[in-house]
Order: structure tokens, then C-alpha cells, then sequence
């Protein structure tokens, strides 16, 4: 017993460091900001009206203006993260319940020739035509899918492949280094632009990205939460012949309404916190807030206490969204999903 | 074909494409023009017509020191920090397993860095670590060391990269070890005590073995996610001194950007990709050796 005893005091010690790791950053962050210049400027100095006068001076010429533009890039956070939020949890939980109730079948060989037609097919039309790239895509991409659809009806030889590897194919996407998509996507977005569709530095381009960029979670996700949905309740439903759309909206989102809720707070935490996509495919008109908070660096130099007032803008919304999930989760309500 | 197995059929689609079409056109085709330019020479600045040159961009990106360089630091940076991690991860889920008193103040404070942008964090860190105005080079004087230029100079300057990716990602670790944890059997437990077994040989001898699956997947997960860095890198050295602390990902995003030379990016993103697949390929190869030692 007496080892048992050691050992709580040493998992206590260890937990105890590791909170005031955790917190002496954000203690810092929030006090910073309230420094007034000389505060920072004459070295550290630890407790408010203790070691300096407390003031909201950067608060004030954060939200006047006086120091660049604040309100733009929170206000394009706000709509972009939310709108692609949004649509990736829906899209996303379409895809999952469909995960869980359906069966799919998916022949290698249609796969490979989908790859094979879209890949060699693009080639040679970008050796052989002076069509332009957003054209010769979806080209492609018209000629491929019916191909692949119809080889995939037909008894071929082969491995088939079922639900769990559709939902590795779209986990997968998390694998790949988010430049290869995101310079892919810069170069597209690029040549989409000079045939009249702009997509770069637009809201509707920034939507399209972080959706695509939020269903691996959302399919990943919600495909747990929907697989603790009764079957017995659709089963009624459908025996009263209603509809698979309407059971899926009126029966089964009720049902996954705190997953619902836990993973449009991930999907939204991942996408407010994004910097590649947004450092690559914005230059000014929507530019989000961690573009904002990285420039920070460079033109503020040791101006800390504005710096803090811009950092915890962009943190303010995320401790909301931690504390909704450590609830549900004291609460149980994600116990199923961890594992 | 019955009409409502017909019915069904058609509401199966309707549910799946939508999620998949824009998965393949937004991530994957776009991979298919990148692909292309990677064999060829694109220039935006001054802007020359593209032109096939096969693999000469690969070939420059693969003889050039710094894409070697930058391999070094971001395996460095991953595996020191992932290691790390696990480790003190590993420790914290067990000593909450055992109901460490006030369990649930440390629920949020495990949650709340996780969800923080690195941008944001990086910010921090900058200021915590000047080598002036910061408090932790004012502990080391109150402790009688030297100032320590933690973000001029390259051992420093990663030390604190790695320690950002601990203190944001340790969490993630306790939670899902917590989770596995939480639910092991509870009977063998209760034997080996009964057998009166030490709880360093109850560890080794169970709780390790048992938590191998997943303790594999966790570090995975963190391994891939580390190799994409380049928030922090960018906000607290950007990449220097010199290019000391030039991450992959940085280093695809200056050559890109700065010298707009889309061609040999293009070969570079995929040159990551490959070392990515090789790095993953390698330590599910290994993690399924040990996995099969201990089973």
C-alpha cells in the first residue's frame, strides 16, 4: 500500500506541474494585455497592480482602428468558418449516416480506371489541345466518373472494396501534407480566375476549401456518433413508409444532436485556427485571423500588449468551444467516440 | 428490382456524392494539375510559357542541401516532440486513471491548448521566450545562468518549436490514452493485485502490452500531424537563423511564393509527399514488429 501511496503523490506532482505548464501562457497572454507600453518595455513584470497599473489602452486602439484593420479579418473568420462549418457537418453526416446503413461496393479496377482516365486523360490534353485547365478537369472528370460507375456494375475480376475503406479513403485526405493540396489548389484557383471565375481571396473560394478540408473530420467522426443511433426507431418509421430523406432529417440529426454538436466544434476549432490554406489562397479582402495574428510579428515588433489583444481575439472563441466539449464529455456523451 | 429497394438504391447515392464529389474536385484533381506542372518549367515572375523538362525539377529539389536540410529539422522537431508527448502523456492518463484529486479542473485546461491557433500560441511563445522582455530568460538571471537567445540560434530556437508542439499536443495523448484506459477489463487488474504484483511489473506486464494497439495509432496521428508544421515556424524564427529551422512545409512555401517558381514546387510537394509515405510506411512496418514482440 505504502508504493500505491508513493505512486499517487507522484502522479499528483506531475499533474500539478503540468497545469501551471499549461496555464502560465495564457496567464500570460491575458495580462500582457492589459500592460500598459513601459510595463513591457523595461522587462517582465508579473502581477497586475502589483507590478503595473492595469489599462485597456490596447483594447481601445485595437477596436478603434488605430492600429490596422481588425474588424475585416474577424468578420471573414466569422462567415468563412461558420458557412464551411456548417456545410462540412451536414455533408459530412450525410456521408456517414450512408456509411452506416448502406452497403457499398467498390471494385478496384473501376477505381484504377478512374485514376488512370483522369490522369493520362488530363495529360494529353494538356500536351495535345490548348484547352484551358479548369476545362480539360472537368473534361476529365465527366468522362471518368460514368466510365468507373458503369465498370463498377459489371462482374469483373478483382478485390472489392466495402464502407470501411470509403471511410479510409476520405480519412486519408488528413495524411497527405496540406501544402501538396494547398499549392494544387492555388495553381487551379489561379487558372480559374483567368477564365472569369475568381476564386482566389474570395469568400465562395475559401468556403469550397475548408468544406473539402472538414468532412474527413465530419465523416470520421459522425460516422461513430450515427452508429449509436437505434436501428428500431428508422425501422418504424420506415414501416409507416416514410421516406429515408425525412427520416434522416426529422428522426436521426435529432437523435446525433450531441455529436452533432461535438463535431462542428472540432470541425470549426480546425478551420478558425487554419494558416496554410489561408496564407496561400488569400491576399487581402479575406484574409482570416491567423494571417492577421502571424503578421503581427513582423510590423509590430515588441508592441506585446497590442499583440496579446490580437491573440486573445482569435483564442476567445475557442475556449467557449472547450468548454462545451469537456462538458459533454464529464457528461459522457463522448465516451463512445474516443475509442 | 422492387421499387422500394429501387428507392433505396437512389437515396444511397444522393446521400454519399455530395461528400465525395467535393472531396475529389477540391483535394484530389487539383493533385492531377500539380502533377503535370512538377514536369515542367512555370514561371509566374517573369512569366515564360510552360515547357516539359521530365524530372530535372525533381532531380534539383533531391540534390539541393537545404530540402535535405529541412527534412533533418522537421524530423527532428516531430520525433522529439512525439516522443516527448507520449511519454508524459502516457504518465498524466494514468495518474488521472487513478483519480488524482480535482480531476475535472484539469478536463479544461487539457482541452483548451489543443483548440488554440498554433499562430496564436507561436505568438505566445515569443513573447515568453525574448531574450530580454520574456520571463524565462528573467528566471534563468534569477537563477544565476546567462541569457539564452532561445529564437536567434538554431539548437534553442528548436528546442522551443518542440515545446510548443508539447505543450499544445500532450493532451491529445492523456485523453485518448485515458480513454483506452478506461477501457481495459477490470478482472485482470484485480488478479494481479490479488497476486500481489508490483505495479511497475502490473504496468509492463498489462497496462502497456494491452495499450500497444493504441498507444501505435496515437503516436501515428502525431507523427503526421507533426510533419505538417509550419505555423509556429513561420510566427517565431521563419525559418532561421539562416535556414536552420526550415520546416518541409516552409521550405515548399518560400521557394513557391518567393521565387514563384511553380514547377520545381510542384516537384518539391511531391517529393513530401513521398518522404511522408516512406516515414508512415516505415513506422507501421516497425510499430508491427514490437506490436507482435509484446503480444
Amino acid at each position: 500500500m505504502t508504493e500505491n501511496r508513493s505512486l499517487r503523490h507522484i502522479g499528483l506532482i506531475l499533474c500539478l506541474l503540468w497545469l501551471l505548464l499549461a496555464a502560465f501562457p495564457l496567464y500570460w497572454v491575458l495580462i500582457t494585455a492589459f500592460k500598459p507600453p513601459l510595463a513591457v518595455s523595461q522587462g517582465p513584470t508579473y502581477i497586475p497592480f502589483v507590478d503595473y497599473q492595469p489599462t485597456l489602452q490596447a483594447f481601445r486602439d485595437a477596436f478603434a482602428g488605430l492600429r490596422g484593420d481588425f474588424t475585416g479579418p474577424i468578420v471573414s473568420s466569422i462567415l468563412i468558418s461558420i458557412t464551411s462549418t456548417a456545410l462540412s457537418v451536414f455533408l459530412g453526416t450525410m456521408a456517414a449516416y450512408a456509411l452506416v446503413r448502406f452497403n457499398y461496393r467498390i471494385r478496384l479496377v473501376s477505381g484504377l480506371a478512374f485514376a488512370t482516365i483522369s490522369i493520362g486523360g488530363f495529360v494529353l490534353l494538356d500536351i495535345f489541345t490548348d484547352l484551358r485547365v479548369p476545362y480539360a478537369l472537368g473534361l476529365v472528370l465527366v468522362t471518368a466518373l460514368p466510365v468507373a460507375i458503369w465498370l463498377n456494375g459489371r462482374a469483373l475480376p478483382g478485390p472489392v472494396m466495402g464502407n470501411d475503406d470509403v471511410t479510409f479513403w476520405f480519412v486519408s485526405q488528413r495524411i497527405f501534407p496540406p501544402i501538396v493540396s494547398a499549392f494544387a489548389i492555388y495553381l487551379l484557383f489561379a487558372e480559374m480566375g483567368k477564365i472569369g471565375l475568381p476564386l482566389l481571396d474570395t469568400f465562395g473560394g475559401m468556403v469550397i476549401v475548408y468544406t473539402a478540408f472538414g468532412l474527413p473530420f465530419a465523416v470520421w467522426l459522425m460516422r461513430d456518433f450515427l452508429s449509436t443511433v437505434p436501428l428500431e426507431v428508422e425501422e418504424a418509421a420506415m414501416v409507416d413508409n416514410i421516406g429515408r430523406v425525412r427520416i434522416f432529417l426529422q428522426i436521426v440529426l435529432p437523435m446525433a444532436t450531441p455529436g452533432l454538436i461535438a463535431t462542428s466544434m472540432i470541425v470549426l476549432a480546425f478551420v478558425w485556427n487554419e494558416f496554410l490554406f489561408a496564407l496561400l489562397l488569400t491576399t487581402g479582402d479575406w484574409q482570416t485571423l491567423p494571417i492577421l495574428l502571424a503578421g503581427q510579428n513582423s510590423s509590430r515588433g515588441d508592441e506585446w500588449w497590442a499583440i496579446s489583444v490580437a491573440a486573445l481575439i482569435s483564442i476567445a472563441p475557442m475556449v467557449v468551444v472547450s468548454t462545451i466539449l469537456g462538458r459533454m464529455m464529464r457528461s459522457g456523451l463522448l465516451s463512445g467516440s474516443i475509442k | 428490382m422492387t421499387s422500394a429497394a429501387h428507392q433505396q438504391d437512389r437515396v444511397k447515392h444522393l446521400f454519399i456524392w455530395p461528400a465525395v464529389l467535393i472531396v475529389l474536385v477540391v483535394s484530389l484533381f487539383p493533385l492531377i494539375y500539380a502533377l503535370t506542372v512538377s514536369f515542367q518549367t512555370v514561371r509566374i515572375v517573369p512569366p515564360t510559357p510552360p515547357r516539359f523538362v521530365g524530372l530535372a525539377n525533381y532531380a534539383e529539389i533531391a540534390g539541393s542541401a537545404r530540402f535535405w536540410g529541412a527534412i533533418w529539422t522537421t524530423a527532428l522537431i516531430t520525433f522529439l516532440s512525439v516522443a516527448l508527448q507520449y511519454a508524459l502523456g502516457f504518465m498524466l492518463a494514468l495518474a488521472l486513471h487513478h483519480n488524482v484529486p480535482g480531476t475535472a479542473l484539469y478536463r479544461v485546461t487539457f482541452l483548451l491548448p489543443m483548440f488554440l491557433a498554433p499562430v496564436g500560441v507561436a505568438l505566445i511563445a515569443r513573447m515568453i521566450f525574448h531574450p530580454y522582455l520574456g520571463p524565462v530568460n528573467d528566471a534563468m538571471a534569477g537563477l544565476g545562468f546567462a541569457y539564452v537567445p532561445f529564437l536567434t540560434e538554431k539548437w534553442p530556437a528548436i528546442m522551443v518549436l518542440a515545446l510548443i508542439d508539447i505543450w499544445q499536443w500532450t493532451p491529445f495523448v492523456t485523453l485518448l490514452m485515458l480513454a483506452g484506459l478506461q477501457g481495459l477489463p477490470q478482472e485482470v487488474f484485480e488478479a494481479a493485485r490479488v497476486d500481489n504484483i508490483s505495479a511497475w511489473r502490473r504496468f509492463w506486464g498489462i497496462t502497456f502490452p494491452m495499450l500497444l494497439p493504441l498507444s501505435v495509432a496515437v503516436i501515428f496521428i502525431r507523427l503526421i500531424e507533426g510533419f505538417k508544421i509550419i505555423d509556429t515556424v513561420f510566427v517565431l524564427t521563419g525559418g532561421g537563423p539562416g535556414t536552420a529551422t526550415e520546416t518541409l512545409t516552409l521550405f515548399a512555401y518560400n521557394e513557391g511564393f518567393k521565387k514563384f517558381n511553380l514547377g520545381l514546387t510542384s516537384a518539391l510537394s511531391f517529393l513530401f509527399l513521398i518522404v511522408v509515405i516512406v516515414f508512415g510506411t516505415v513506422y507501421l512496418a516497425a510499430a508491427q514488429r514490437v506490436t507482435r514482440r509484446f503480444a
